[in-house]
């Protein structure tokens, strides 16, 4: 139960959080983050690394898709960009990885306002469709831009360093992007309390009276593309660095398909549900795997129809989800906690 | 330049686009009557190729009644999934339902997965092959008899649609659900109708393209260049499903001979591009659906 | 609007309940072991421990089932009748990736954060890539399913190799042959717009001009299901001799093969290791008379096979005609045991950097039979083949030259 919490400026009505429980939670969350190195082993460290890079990824896409309404479907071409550039970059210029992460994040901001300006003319679906072309363009790039890209025979990455310490395993990896995954996402959550964020709300919700509010819709499209791109540009930088070794089919349709699931699923058009989203939909597999294990000794050849069921579970989340939870898991857990706030009262 | 395999290479092009052009009409029935742009029309289509197999090479069924029984379960799957999936997100935002049928799609690959696995299959043959001349250029024969067989087809629809009654009450229910309905149309059924078609349809492209070119649990990606021939040819227009499909067919097959195969899927998205930019309608949609 | 309440209810309640019951299967296995597992047990000191990341299911599915069935054929057969290496016996785990490159890493990583793995069998070439410098970094020794050229360079991947010659050598082969056998001809490539496919096309154009042959078309088609009607007219107009197809598996194949039949074609169809297994045989009949490939390993019903060592104990496990890949997982085994042998032998620990000593200081390798003649690797590879035609009446594929070593025809 929580009671009275009483608003004197606006500043705190917008503020991130807003009572003391709320740092103190935030708080041993942080903290928990710190210890968990220690006491996971190398696969769970893996697996968190993974999840970080979704976790920047779905988050970008949300801005765009889940904020401002512009569905895209371009989010994983827009990853290979930034990992494209970090590998250009640690293959013929010695620069420090953070200034490789930046470039990332900059390229693919570029890349993907220009592919955004399909957005000036068409919207909704159109624009879903106009972001299929693009991806499809840019894997074409990938493949037969031998010069930069080493086309379809890929292209190594060495590990990022920081004052002579190697980020080559996810026990180091960890402490790279853990953190950076953080402050980007306070970073969106702060996006929202400012006149751009709320901007993107508005053309979202009614593109037409948005813009007789005064927001000029172009600049503040473009400007979402930007955003989401950059958030794929630093992620995809991250994926070249994780796996340490990049080719043209690392990028799949599918992966973007990925990515738009991971954001219905966990609730679109808020920050806790691009986390929710991403680490259910990596985790979703690891869940099945061991489903199946399960299954293994009532039906024949059980882990054969690992990959196959994983396709299938996913469309299904997508499907479920629109039909019954369109505000995705983080309305669940709303719901949840809600539950809590008003506990003797309500039963 | 020689003409005579310029020609031949036309023609072998215009084959195939008679395919993009059967799907197409499918994609074009499902919108006018539901609004929906469907992405999972490619894996409707593999479906009822996989399901021709299963009835084909997996019950060795005669190859007349697998046809027919794919063409069913084709009608079947569509009904099923407008019944299922689109109905309950009628008068839900258009985003909303085109990402479910991006997650029906998904199901989709996974079920013919778990059930045929993933290699890729040949379908049994069953168009003729005899080598065609048509003057001195060869044409494929099982791009011959597709071409002629989604050109019949087409031709029945087309009738249909202006004769029959259900085709009426389609294009009434296109162009105003209300007034159609306060005619005593029944909408619902007209939506029914539209999914089952156009799942029947799917079948039958599956079953030509399968013959064609094999099939696998990926061929759905063919359904992406469907979706481009329609935004080209104009998304409510079965005339421009055509036009667009043998276009796209054609520019596809001389990219692939003058520029290199890689070029021929770049070329088809590049052409939507510039479709999207300059003529978001299409070449014969109706201008009103730009605002979506 | 209640009905739909409900049955989001429902929905919920459902994923729910399964989800939890996922969550509990997987606190009550997550450190049992869930893949195929071979050998001795997990316990056991000194166990030589093979790891792998196995395409179970997804496109390459055919193949990941033999790989996994040979490796754990080889792992039996190697501790009853050999009793392993030195007395310490062969253990494997693999796992299903779904062929897909991001889930070969994270079972490489699974497998790596449970056991000491000194032997890692890979999917995919994006796959040996990505892992490459995880493999430094622990030093352990791995070979795979990739033949890829770019693989074939002991510089930037000290830690593997290749079973048998990389793609470039693989079309070398053919061509050197072609060259032999019908000087000058004309030679056109077919290829998929794949990694797998465009691999060894720029050099095989120009080892044909080298060998004195006229290149006179290489034909690309797109990835995915698609209509090959121009690109057979493309071939139609080229008229070679010789087409060589490379990174599909088997189709399109078998639609170019008939189409140039019904265009009245004269030309002779030859494939790389992929396509060379039964398939072509099996799926196409009388009109798959007479493709030619190259093939590195004996084929089960190979007249030598059942005097040499594998094949008899192949012979002896399997009655029915087992696919090249499973012997190629064989091999895999048997190269392992030679090295892990000669390390031993040298007083060596079996970590990656003595195995690969060992692999260099090895010449006229033994295989057991599944390569006809002693091997040398050369680089990451071992650049033997044979060529082999179909022949539709015996269903088989037959031999039409000797073993062709390509260090020998340098």
């Amino acid at each position: 139960m929580r009671i009275g919490s009483p608003k004197e400026t606006y500043a705190a009505d917008e503020s991130l959080f807003r009572t003391r429980t709320q740092w103190v939670w935030f708080g041993i969350l942080l903290l928990s983050l710190v210890l968990y190195p220690f006491m996971a082993n190398l696969y769970w460290l893996y697996l968190v690394c993974l999840i970080c890079i979704n976790i920047i990824s779905a988050t970008g896409l949300n801005i765009l898709t889940g904020y401002t309404g512009q569905v895209s479907l371009g989010q994983a071409a827009f990853m290979g960009v930034g990992a494209y550039t970090v590998a250009w970059l640690d293959n013929n210029a010695s620069t420090p990885f953070i200034m490789n992460l930046l470039a990332a994040g900059a390229v693919t901001t570029v890349v993907g306002i220009i592919a955004g300006l399909p957005s000036l003319r068409v919207k909704g679906l159109y624009l879903a469709i106009a972001t299929i072309a693009a991806s499809f363009i840019l894997q074409f790039i990938f493949i037969n831009w031998e010069s930069v890209t080493r086309g379809t025979r890929g292209i190594n990455i060495e590990p990022p360093t920081l004052f002579g310490v190697e980020f080559d395993n996810p026990d180091t990896f960890y402490w790279l992007v853990v953190p950076v995954t953080v402050v980007m996402l306070i970073l969106a959550a702060n996006l929202f309390r400012t006149r751009v964020g709320r901007a993107f709300i508005a053309i979202r919700d009614r593109d037409i009276s948005a813009s007789v509010l005064g927001i000029n819709l172009p600049l503040y499209k473009l400007m979402s593309f930007a955003i989401a791109s950059f958030y794929a540009g630093i992620a995809g930088g991250f994926y070249a660095y994780f796996y340490g070794s990049i080719n043209p089919e690392s990028f799949p349709l599918l992966l973007s398909i990925f990515f738009l699931a991971a954001i219905i699923v966990g609730g679109l058009g808020t920050i806790l549900g691009s986390i929710l989203g991403a680490v259910f939909m990596t985790l979703t597999p690891e869940l099945l795997r061991y489903g199946v294990d399960v299954l293994e000794p009532f039906v024949h050849d059980a882990s054969a129809l690992l990959s196959p069921v994983r396709t299938m579970v996913f469309g299904l989340l997508i499907v479920g989800f629109l039909l019954f939870e369109p505000h995705g898991l983080a309305e669940i857990w709303r719901r949840i906690r809600r539950f809590f706030h008003l506990w003797p009262f309500r039963n | 330049m020689d003409w005579l395999f310029f020609f031949e290479v036309s023609l072998a092009g215009l084959g195939f686009g008679a395919l993009y052009a059967l799907t197409g009409v499918a994609f074009v029935v499902i919108y006018k009557a539901t609004r929906v742009i469907n992405l999972a029309m490619g894996e409707m289509l593999m479906f009822g190729a996989y399901l021709f197999f299963g009835f084909a090479a997996g019950f060795m069924l005669p190859v007349w009644l697998a046809i027919v029984l794919a063409l069913a379960g084709g009608a079947l799957l569509g009904l099923t999934l407008e019944r299922l999936v689109i109905r309950p997100l009628l008068g839900e935002n258009p985003i909303s339902v085109f990402m479910v049928t991006i997650g029906l799609a998904s199901v989709l690959v996974g079920l013919v997965e778990i059930i045929w696995t993933a290699a890729p299959r040949s379908l049994p043959g069953f168009l003729p092959d005899d080598p065609i001349f048509i003057g001195d250029a060869f044409v494929a024969p099982k791009t011959f008899w597709s071409f002629i067989i989604a050109g019949v087809v087409i031709a029945v629809f087309l009738v249909l649609f202006r004769f029959w009654r259900g085709g009426v009450a389609l294009r009434a229910t296109a162009s105003d659900q209300g007034a159609a309905y306060a005619m005593g149309i029944n909408v619902p059924a007209v939506y029914s109708l539209s999914w089952g078609l156009a799942g029947m349809l799917a079948a039958g492209a599956g079953l030509l393209l399968g013959s064609i070119a094999g099939i696998s649990s990926e061929m759905g990606f063919f359904g992406l260049t469907v979706l481009v021939v329609v935004i080209v040819g104009g998304l409510d227009s079965v005339l421009g499903a055509l036009v667009a499909g043998l276009l796209i067919g054609w520019i596809e097959s001389l990219a692939g001979v003058y520029l290199g195969g890689e070029y021929e899927h770049l070329v088809t998205f590049i052409i939507l591009m510039v479709v999207l930019l300059l003529r978001p309608w299409g070449l014969f949609g109706t201008r009103e659906i730009e605002r979506l | 609007m209640s009905m739909r309440k409900r049955t989001s209810e429902l929905f919920l309640g459902t994923a729910s309940a399964a989800l939890l019951a996922l969550m509990t299967a997987s606190t009550v296995l997550a450190d049992q072991p869930d893949e195929a597992e071979v050998g001795v047990d997990a316990d056991e000191e000194d166990a030589i421990v093979i790891g792998g990341s196995i395409p179970m299911t997804g496109v390459f599915a055919f193949a990941g089932l033999q790989f996994n069935d040979g490796i754990r054929d080889f792992v039996r057969w190697a501790n009853e009748e050999k009793g392993g290496v030195n007395g310490r016996k062969f253990r494997y785990v693999g796992q299903d990736t779904g062929y897909d490159a991001d889930q070969s890493v994270g079972v490489f990583r699974r497998i790596t954060s449970r056991e000491d793995v000194d032997f890692y069998f890979g999917d995919s070439t994006a796959f040996s890539q990505s892992i490459n410098s995880a493999l430094n970094r622990r030093d352990i020794l791995m070979t795979g399913a990739s033949f890829a050229s770019e693989l074939n360079n002991p510089e930037q991947y000290p830690l593997q190799f290749l079973l048998g010659p990389d793609y470039t050598e693989q079309v070398g082969i053919l061509l050197n042959y072609i060259a032999e056998e019908d000087p000058g001809a004309r030679v056109a490539l077919v290829h998929s717009d794949t990694e797998f496919g465009r691999d060894p096309i720029r050099a095989s154009e120009e080892m044909a001009e080298e060998l004195g042959l006229e290149h006179v078309e290489t034909i690309v088609t797109p990835a995915g299901a698609s209509d090959i009607s121009s690109a057979a007219l493309e071939l139609r107009r080229a008229r070679p001799d010789y087409t060589i197809f490379h990174g599909y598996i088997l189709s399109p194949i078998p639609d170019f093969i008939q189409r140039a039949r019904q265009m009245g074609m004269d030309t002779r169809f030859m494939g790389t290791i992929y396509t060379m297994d039964q398939g072509i045989i099996d799926e196409m009949g009388d009109a798959g008379d007479g493709f030619m490939g190259v093939m590195p390993y004996r084929y089960y019903y190979d007249e030598e096979a059942p005097d040499t060592e594998v094949f008899g104990a192949i012979h002896e496990m399997h009655d029915e005609y087992r696919a090249t890949t499973y012997t190629q997982g064989w091999l895999a085994g048997m190269l392992l045991m030679q090295i892990a042998q000669a390390t031993l032998d040298a007083g060596d620990e079996l970590t990656g950097t003595n195995m690969r000593k060992a692999l260099d200081s090895l010449e006229d390798i033994d295989t057991g039979g599944i390569i006809g003649v002693p091997v040398t690797f050369r680089g990451n590879s071992i650049p033997v083949g044979r060529i082999y035609r179909a022949d539709a009446e015996e269903g088989r594929m037959v031999p039409v030259s000797d073993w062709i070593d390509l260090d020998e025809t340098d």
